[in-house]
């Protein structure tokens, strides 16, 4: 099976007919709310304009045709038009434990990880796998003490630094497959020079909007502040609700953090001493640059951007309102397009991703990229689960099984030379030509710091005056960091 | 293995219940026998492991900087020097701890009494509304936090959407949104959780006060009042001692209702003990300062449960 995959992977990597096929094979994997895109083929009609069809050499950009006026996939010169992906490593026989924290993609990895012990005779790898909250509280603990469990994941900040200075996670700098990671998307996972984890996510945490209804109300996306404030008031001329966003529940409401911050430095070395000097306390939230955040949080409260009673508003509430087509943004990002699938099938391909820019003046920005879901190999694993482990990890970052990783779980994935089919991974894959940010919420190290500067915003947002909210989180986490 | 023996001594009783000297009954001793030892170890292992050990190793590890992960470093009593002196956020959340309790104690306690008087006796409505209000009890506090989460939508929740469309939109409120109102919010929603169960507990109790006293008031001409105060409610009151003294562990130990319904928020105005300890410890990786906070919530849990075992022994002899 690998040498048939083999020899199509090394002339087109992560081919579109190689996918079809996975998907045939593994119907499976398939949800019925995630339709397929006809194959991209040069000259074929696509939608939207600049969705790019992977990451490959062989991939297509969606370009206005200069004659015709129309949309189609053209060949285009990327990036990777010279990458040869490495091909996965042989793992010796043995048995090791996958630890993760998405049980959505369990269907996914089985599949995957069956092709991997097909081409890896006395190879098992099983899955453990935890909801994100426990693993975030006892993933460490349970690690630390099961060698078996020889590859596991971490979420990039906090989660990754707790595990990075243990010495629990191999390094991976050398590791031919590092070749088969996108170079600029290797950073969360790098830990004082050295690979320890590879993100295998790549996320936009940037609004997603209803394009529907941007389309039938005639109203342009903004492309600075001031057009995000008038967009709002012209969504609720309209009786829309402007953005779903779930006051209610803090770690959905706090994505837009990400947009509200990403032009707010010079550079991302400034704006990490910013974060950093809030969490060792030489500054609080009176500083300048977090005053004129929360300013505009409060200039889009005044705007009406966000729902009535927007800090009673849960997570489930602010999807519902955004699938049902009540409100017109849902203000988290491309990994809340798969729950708005589920309650209304269809919304699928009415979404796209919109920036949420923050200043007037010429954005450095337009969106907010994420590299999570850190694989790494557990160091404390014996010499032979350690090496079945890496050849995992090679099969994982192999073009073929990120593609059907990708399109089984509608997740961009950080991996070269991958083919998107899934059509709503083509529709927001416009982004991944634009200037984005690596997602800077997830430069706070200390959760307890975030969220009461996230406490304070919200605050803003359900009618605090900026002065005193900012005051009492300042007071707050001056004592936390204490 | 010998056979110690008691008797009763002359003038001494052997039970009220019994009209004749009771014959002698064998009493093992653990001395007589050392085997017998081991008849009590499984439990005590599983109590040493699961309860004594843990307990030691909190109060250990609450003078210690630790994250879980590096070695701990032993810091004294500088965690509760910052738990009393320095940690506003602490203080806020125990206070919202204590009103939530007093508040849920008062109207679990009062309701459960209320509806136990009414539903005493056993006719087959009574058991049927008994069930009824029973039922919740028997629901996950999960599944109760999503109900009531969608219950008090502030834009789509049933009620608001009555209170307006009956004309009391003034009524409607963001009701876990807003720092004012969500605590109540919840005590309501934990009130309506358990408060069955605890009627069930307080009609078991007034179920076995004696008849005679309420016939022996009747004789007296005493009015439903005083029967109330002077036969009942007596009679009521060490039900009442387990009552509250549950309900306030309960109160305590509503981790599961505040995480699921506000995750503490909004801005920690909902946060209890249970939950600030969870944030502290698998979130912040501050195992040393949570192992004090846990240390304190249970010195919290029994200084409150013995004012109140002291209120009603003062009072009635519990």
């Amino acid at each position: 099976m690998m040498k048939n995959r083999k020899a199509r992977s090394a002339s087109v990597m992560g081919g579109v007919g190689l996918m079809a096929m996975s998907l045939l094979i593994a119907p499976s994997v398939v949800n019925a709310a995630v339709p397929t895109a006809a194959k991209p083929k040069p000259g074929a009609a696509c939608k939207p304009l600049n969705a790019v069809s992977g990451t490959g050499a062989s991939a297509l950009k969606c370009v206005r045709n200069a004659k015709s006026k129309k949309l189609v996939w053209t060949k285009t010169a990327t990036k990777a038009a010279a990458f040869v992906a490495v091909e996965p490593y042989k793992a010796p026989a043995g048995e090791i434990e996958f630890w993760h924290w998405r049980g959505e993609d369990k269907a996914v990895f089985d599949l995957i990880i069956s092709n991997f012990e097909s081409d890896n005779p006395g190879v098992k790898v099983r899955q453990v796998i935890m909801p994100s909250g426990d693993y975030t509280a006892t993933a460490y603990a349970k690690i630390r003490t099961n060698p078996k469990a020889a590859v596991f994941t971490t979420f990039r900040g906090s989660q990754f630094a707790q595990f990075a200075p243990t010495g629990i996670m191999r390094d991976l700098t050398s590791e031919k497959f590092m070749k088969n990671v996108n170079p600029n998307g290797r950073i969360a996972g790098n830990y004082q020079g050295r690979q320890l984890g590879v993100p295998y996510h790549y996320l936009f945490n940037n609004p997603v909007y209803n394009t529907e209804i941007f389309a039938k109300e005639g109203i342009k996306l903004p492309t600075n502040f001031s057009g995000v404030l008038s967009m709002c008031q012209t969504l609720r001329a309209k009786g829309y609700t402007p953005m779903a966003w779930s006051g209610g529940f803090r770690p959905q409401a706090g994505q837009i953090l990400n947009s509200m911050m990403m032009n707010a430095f010079g550079s991302y070395d400034e704006m990490l001493k910013a974060i950093q000097s809030i969490e060792n306390g030489s500054a609080d939230l009176s500083t300048p640059w977090f005053q004129e955040m929360a300013n505009k949080y409060a200039q889009m409260r005044d705007a009406k951007c966000f729902p009535d009673n927007p800090t009673g508003v849960t997570d489930a509430a602010a999807t519902n309102l955004f699938a049902t087509g009540k409100a017109a943004i849902l203000a988290t990002g491309t990994f809340s397009m798969g729950a708005v699938k589920n309650l209304n099938p269809a919304m699928s391909g009415k979404m796209a991703l919109m920036s949420l820019i923050a200043t007037d003046a010429k954005p450095k920005y337009v969106g907010i990229h994420n590299n999570t879901f850190n694989l790494s190999v557990n160091a404390q694993a014996s010499a032979t689960d350690q090496r079945i482990a890496r050849a995992f990890l090679s099969f994982l970052l192999h073009p073929e099984a990120a593609s059907m990783y990708a399109n089984g779980t509608s997740q961009h994935v950080n991996v070269l030379g991958v083919t998107y089919v899934n059509v709503d991974l083509l529709n927001t894959s416009p982004f991944q030509s634009k200037a984005t940010l690596l997602a800077p919420r997830f430069l706070f190290l200390n959760q307890g710091v975030r969220d009461l500067l996230e406490d304070a915003l919200i605050g803003i947002v359900g009618g605090k005056d900026v002065k005193s909210a900012t005051e009492e989180a300042s007071r707050l986490i001056k004592q936390r960091i204490g | 293995m010998t056979l110690a023996t008691t008797t009763a001594g002359p003038g001494e009783s052997t039970g009220a219940s019994s009209p004749s000297p009771k014959k002698a009954r064998p009493v093992y001793r653990p001395s007589d026998s050392p085997i017998l030892y081991l008849f009590i170890l499984p439990a005590l292992l599983l109590f040493v492991g699961l309860y004594l050990l843990p307990a030691v190793n909190s109060l250990r590890y609450s003078l210690t900087k630790w994250d879980g992960i590096m070695p701990s470093q032993f810091v004294g009593v500088e965690n509760y020097t910052k738990l009393a002196t320095g940690d506003d956020l602490f203080i806020k959340v125990l206070g919202n701890n204590l009103e939530f309790m007093f508040w849920v104690v008062l109207f679990q306690t009062g309701l459960a009494f209320a509806f136990a008087l009414l539903l005493v006796k056993n006719t087959r409505a009574n058991v049927a509304m008994r069930t009824l209000l029973f039922f919740p009890t028997v629901l996950s506090s999960v599944s109760v936090g999503v109900i009531w989460l969608f219950l008090y939508d502030p834009n789509f929740g049933f009620i608001n959407n009555t209170l307006n469309s009956v004309g009391l939109s003034r009524f409607a409120a963001n009701w876990l949104g807003s720092e004012t109102t969500a605590l109540y919010a919840i005590v309501f929603t934990q009130v309506w959780f358990h408060f069955g169960q605890m009627m069930v507990i307080y009609i078991a109790g007034l179920q076995q006060i004696p008849q005679e006293l309420y016939e022996a008031a009747r004789v007296d001409g005493a009015s439903t009042w005083n029967t109330f105060r002077s036969v009942t409610w007596p009679m009521a009151i060490p039900t009442t001692a387990v009552v509250v003294a549950y309900t306030t562990i309960q109160s305590f130990r509503a981790f599961d209702l505040v995480y699921t319904m506000t995750g503490g928020g909004p801005n920690n105005s909902t946060s209890i003990l249970a939950t600030l300890i969870y944030q502290t410890a698998f979130f912040e990786f501050k195992i040393g300062y949570a192992a004090a906070q846990s240390v304190v919530f249970v010195l919290a849990i029994f200084l409150v449960t013995w004012v109140q075992r002291r209120v009603l022994r003062t009072q009635y002899q519990v």
